[in-house]
């Protein structure tokens, strides 16, 4: 590619969106293939200091793909996105949204606004999704700097943005994963009780959706667990994330297998 | 009947160079140079808003002097450039050489074809790693491409300030030294620039993937005192 330079009456401006586009960096496909992995679940959770993400790590088509997709990537220092739906489109959509916020940054010297990012993301979904066979829902969620608490925006598959008060999940897994946390959501949790809480919901997903992966003690890997605050976007340690998902199998295994009570 | 004025090549060329040569000495300058974790660039520019130095890639920075205009287009070519180049390719492949070069061929393009020459010089820094070497790449008005052994002056009085800057240029070696030295060459021996009016990017190893860093003007404080 040669220096890309525009007359001001055309320049794309600070989107690399609009920049990719014009410059057919960004495939537009239409036809439709039986290579696309799918099925997913992530939460997004809500708490006092920020919010916090748990994701599993299976990639689902007529046979398990991969054990270990990081579905849960870090967009910017304080911004959290996941992805559910066609495993092609949904990476290639984080590594746009990583590299957009970090353009729109290097040439306006300015961060966008969490709300700023989350509308960005829109019209990506919108085209994708109504355009092609590979939909793409993804779910971001961010520690605000202007107003100092953690927001969770969630999308339809037709790009519409909504912010959510408490939580959101996106992906096959999403029934079972959504009435743990109906049942187990407060206001104003501690950050330990919203990433226990969001880890049952995953365990429940993966318990009970074929194409969502729970832990997987035999290979040692364990769904992704983030929390995003006013240090920014943070994964925790291997050591802790097995030790909760461990923490829940043992309960599940001495009530034999049945769920109920609080936390359970 | 057309009565077009016969120029010789060679006044032609003279013309635009000196007509770039003003623009360029109108306005104030800027020094890049090597420290020991890195490569610091010092503009003396009083704006706090219009930035003469800035960021293209995790390991690459841009400074540009001259008409603010005509540079600042070409610093937002270079992060478009980069940032497809990663994109299509692997970050590892974004290389600075290659940015100079097409930054050296507009600028000679512009200057012989365009209806005027730019009035502008650049500067492509790149911090070294296990791939590629640290490198401060110059490109002139006239598309002259220089690759800078240790340090490299853009702008009005150049020549004074490099002579100065390279008089104590060895004693330079940690960032703190290195920028109160090219301060006071930029500033010589009769005045004293104060913080504000001076803008300071580094690259240097964080220990993140990005190196740039824009200091403010309490690091900068912290440095030179």
């Amino acid at each position: 590619m040669g220096l890309p330079l525009f007359p001001p009456t055309s320049d794309p401006g600070p989107s690399f969106l609009a920049f990719a586009r014009a410059h057919g960096l960004i495939t537009e496909t239409t036809d439709h293939s039986e290579l696309s992995a799918h099925a997913t679940t992530v939460v997004a959770l809500r708490y006092n200091g920020g919010v916090v993400m748990v994701g599993d790590r299976q990639a689902t088509g007529y046979y398990i793909a991969s054990r270990d997709v990081r579905k849960i990537e870090a967009a910017d220092h304080y911004t959290g996105i996941a992805i559910s739906g066609s495993a092609a489109r949904g990476l290639e959509f984080i590594r746009i949204a990583q590299l957009s916020f970090e353009h729109y940054e290097k040439m306006t010297d300015a961060s966008l606004s969490l709300e700023g990012k989350a509308n960005y993301l829109s019209p990506l979904i919108q085209n994708n999704n109504l355009r092609t066979p590979f939909t793409v829902v993804p779910l971001l969620a961010g520690f605000d700097l202007s107003r100092k608490i953690g927001r969770v925006f969630e999308y339809d598959g037709a790009g519409g943005c909504y912010e959510r008060s408490d939580f959101a999940v996106i992906g096959s897994g999403s029934p079972f994963a959504e009435s743990t946390l109906r049942l187990g959501f407060r206001a104003d949790m501690s950050r330990e009780d919203a990433l226990q809480l969001a880890a049952l919901a995953i365990y429940e997903a993966g318990d009970n959706d074929p194409s969502t992966g729970g832990p997987d003690f035999v290979r040692n890997l364990y769904p992704m667990m983030v929390c995003i605050d006013d240090n920014g976007f943070a994964e925790l340690d291997e050591a802790y994330v097995e030790q909760t998902f461990r923490t829940i199998s043992d309960r599940r295994t001495q009530s034999r297998g049945i769920a109920g009570g609080t936390l359970r | 009947m057309s009565n077009f004025m016969y120029v010789a090549p060679e006044q032609m060329m003279k013309d635009r160079a000196e007509f770039a040569q003003k623009g360029i000495a109108r306005g104030r300058s800027l020094i890049a140079a090597m420290y020991d974790t890195g490569v610091v660039i010092v503009a003396e520019n009083p704006s706090a808003s219009l930035y003469k130095v800035s960021e293209i890639y995790d390991r690459i920075a841009f400074a540009g002097v001259g008409k603010y205009n005509e540079f600042d287009r070409l610093r937002e070519a270079g992060i478009r450039w980069a940032d497809s180049t990663g994109f299509t390719y692997s970050r590892d492949d974004v290389d600075a050489r290659a940015l100079a070069n097409y930054y050296a061929q507009y600028l000679g393009d512009t200057f012989t074809e365009g209806p005027k020459p730019l009035e502008v010089e650049l500067l492509v820094v790149q911090l070294g790693s296990s791939l590629r070497p640290t490198k401060i790449y110059r490109v002139a008005y006239e598309g002259t491409i220089a690759d800078e052994p240790r340090f490299a002056v853009l702008g009005g009085d150049a020549e004074t300030i490099r002579h100065r800057f390279q008089a104590t240029e060895d004693t330079a070696n940690n960032l703190s030294t290195t920028l109160r030295l090219a301060v006071a060459a930029i500033a010589g021996p009769e005045r004293e620039i104060p913080t504000a009016d001076l803008e300071v990017g580094i690259l240097e190893d964080r220990g993140h993937r990005r190196t740039f860093k824009r200091l403010t003007d309490d690091e900068v404080n912290a440095l030179r005192s």
